[in-house]
């Protein structure tokens, strides 16, 4: 069993291992699965030649950290307005949320092309952060945990003078520590890997997002299979970093969504 | 006063507007609006040509979509694409359950299954078509290796481009589903299956009656997730076959983009949109009017 887990993870070696090799050694086979002479040149290029990787890291960075901020922020207000305070109209709201998560992004596109050019957005990086800044997913996620929290916290504190704000930047807020931490793992990681959005909403190159520069990267050196994976590679790091940081989180977050629904 | 404000939280607060504010416009801005203006857009003509002089069409584009043979293709693709969704559980149930009772390895193992889930699409897409280049690739190189002399094409041809794109597909969901399955095997009561050991039920049998019916709300929603984000895939199907070739895997996702935004028909992409929103609520209705008869909570 811990063979077919490792045999999953073959594609990850063969990518690595690629990136380091010649040319000539890409298809040798039986494949090479550490290179004789490790060949760095092709990291390198990805870092300093032409359609540089670091721009294309900055603006997805950019687009990221920028909506996956305020997805959690809005997500978690909107989450305790549904969970926590008795308002007429809420459930009837609620309901019209979730129907939103039910459909597909392919029939938002088109109108959200004709809305953006209007607005003025389109071809600029808020065409990713302004939608991007909201998720449905993510108020359903956190008002599942905070409608656990005991109403006694919340009525405890409403007894000491607290206002709703207050009880949610104080109480609910550090309660929800782990929840928050899968949301903005999750968030991050869909922002960062976003290719449709950034496919149909970005034309300039300099705005280009990681997953764009990727694709360009081919249609420019579409026999360069080492640099290709030297690239697909870089494109990796950061979602390794924050998925190491916040793995205890992300795996119980998405298993205790799942297995709980 | 002070028993008015005890019971606060349960009575008609204000407050909660203020609260689902933010949220509330952005969801109406990005998604209720757009989803009402693609309603409209699906019985017009519209395109990114014509902006000055939009025609309702009425019902044009649906007479359309029944004589489309590209549509029907994509319908077609996008079904074989889906049958993703039961293989990769029946790939992902038995290793879970074999790794709940391993000790070793269980941790690590478990972070990096996850690995293929939150890669990005594009660098997926570029490792895998490497993987499966016809003369040259490893897999082929393997199955010449074990007597096949003559291999698939895999993306390289219109009529097995689908089923490479599927084999990526549960590549990446495999490992997914396997950490949602062994969280949730973690939860079947241990004293359960040790009663049925020493009932002589035998391990086959345990399975089959206790620990499926356990976990079958677990496979229920990662059926139905599942379903969702496999409709929904685009990013590794574009940047290996772009659809090709020829329309060998223009899947829905790709046929509407590319109607929309190659060919800028933004009216017809409107209405085939919604009919991937038609196919979404029919699996939605199907498994939900099924959960009954093997969903056990």
């Amino acid at each position: 069993m811990t063979a077919l887990g490792l045999l999953l993870l073959l594609p990850f070696f063969w990518m690595i291992s690629t990136s380091f090799k010649t040319p000539l050694e890409v298809f040798e086979f039986p494949i090479q699965w550490i290179p004789q002479h490790p060949v760095w040149k092709h990291h390198v290029n990805v870092w300093t030649g032409t359609g540089s990787f670091a721009l294309l890291y900055m603006n997805s960075l950019k687009i990221s950290v920028l909506s996956t901020l305020g997805a959690v922020t809005f997500a978690a207000l909107a989450a305790y307005g549904f969970s926590r305070i008795q308002f007429r109209g809420r459930e009837p709201l609620f309901l019209v949320y979730l129907s939103m998560m039910m459909i597909p992004p392919q029939i938002l596109f088109v109108p959200r092309f004709v809305l953006f050019n209007w607005m003025g957005i389109y071809n600029t990086h808020w065409a990713l952060i302004l939608p991007g800044a909201f998720t449905i997913f993510g108020v359903f996620l956190l008002r599942q945990f905070f409608i656990t929290v005991p109403h006694e916290i919340s009525e405890a504190a409403l007894i000491d003078g607290a206002g709703h704000f207050r009880i949610f930047t104080r109480v609910i807020l550090p309660l929800a520590k782990a929840p928050l931490a899968t949301l903005t793992i999750l968030d991050f990681s869909w922002h960062w890997n976003d290719y449709e959005n950034a496919l149909i909403f970005l034309v300039d190159k300099n705005l280009y997002t990681v997953p764009l520069g990727l694709q360009n990267f081919v249609l420019e050196n579409s026999v360069d299979y080492n640099g290709m994976m030297a690239a697909a590679t870089a494109a990796m790091i950061p979602m390794i970093v924050v998925f190491l940081a916040g793995q205890k989180f992300i795996i119980q977050g998405i298993a205790s969504g799942a297995v709980k629904g | 006063m002070k028993k008015l404000k005890t019971t606060g939280i349960h009575n008609h607060h204000p407050a909660g507007y203020l609260f689902i504010a933010p949220s509330m416009m952005g969801i109406t801005l990005f998604y209720l609006v757009p989803a009402l203006m693609s309603l409209v857009m699906m019985f017009t003509d519209y395109s990114f040509m014509n902006k000055g002089d939009i025609q309702f069409v009425g019902l044009d584009n649906f007479r359309r979509l029944a004589g489309d043979a590209s549509f029907h293709n994509s319908v077609l693709k996008t079904l074989i694409f889906l049958l993703t969704v039961p293989v990769s559980l029946i790939v992902a149930f038995p290793v879970a359950y074999i790794l709940n009772r391993s000790v070793y390895w269980t941790k690590l193992l478990r972070t990096l299954y996850f690995l293929p889930y939150i890669m990005n699409g594009v660098a997926i897409a570029f490792v895998w078509m490497l993987l499966f280049h016809p003369s040259l690739g490893p897999i082929n190189g393997a199955l010449r290796l074990i007597g096949i002399a003559d291999p698939p094409g895999w993306l390289s041809e219109s009529s097995t481009a689908i089923y490479a794109l599927c084999i990526i597909q549960i590549w990446i969901m495999v490992g997914y589903n396997m950490i949602i399955y062994l969280s949730s095997l973690q939860e079947v009561p241990k004293e359960l299956l040790e009663a049925a050991t020493i009932d002589g039920a035998r391990l086959w049998h345990s399975i089959r009656y206790i620990t499926v019916p356990l976990v079958s709300p677990t496979t229920f929603l990662l059926l139905i997730t599942g379903f969702i984000s496999a409709i929904k895939t685009f990013g590794i199907i574009q940047a290996t076959t772009a659809g090709g070739p020829g329309e060998g895997s223009n899947v829905l996702s790709l046929y509407i983009y590319k109607t929309a935004f190659r060919y800028y028909e933004m009216g017809y992409a409107s209405a085939v949109s919604w009919m991937l929103f038609a196919i979404v609520m029919l699996i939605m209705l199907v498994n939900w009017a099924g959960q009954r008869r093997w969903v056990h909570y």
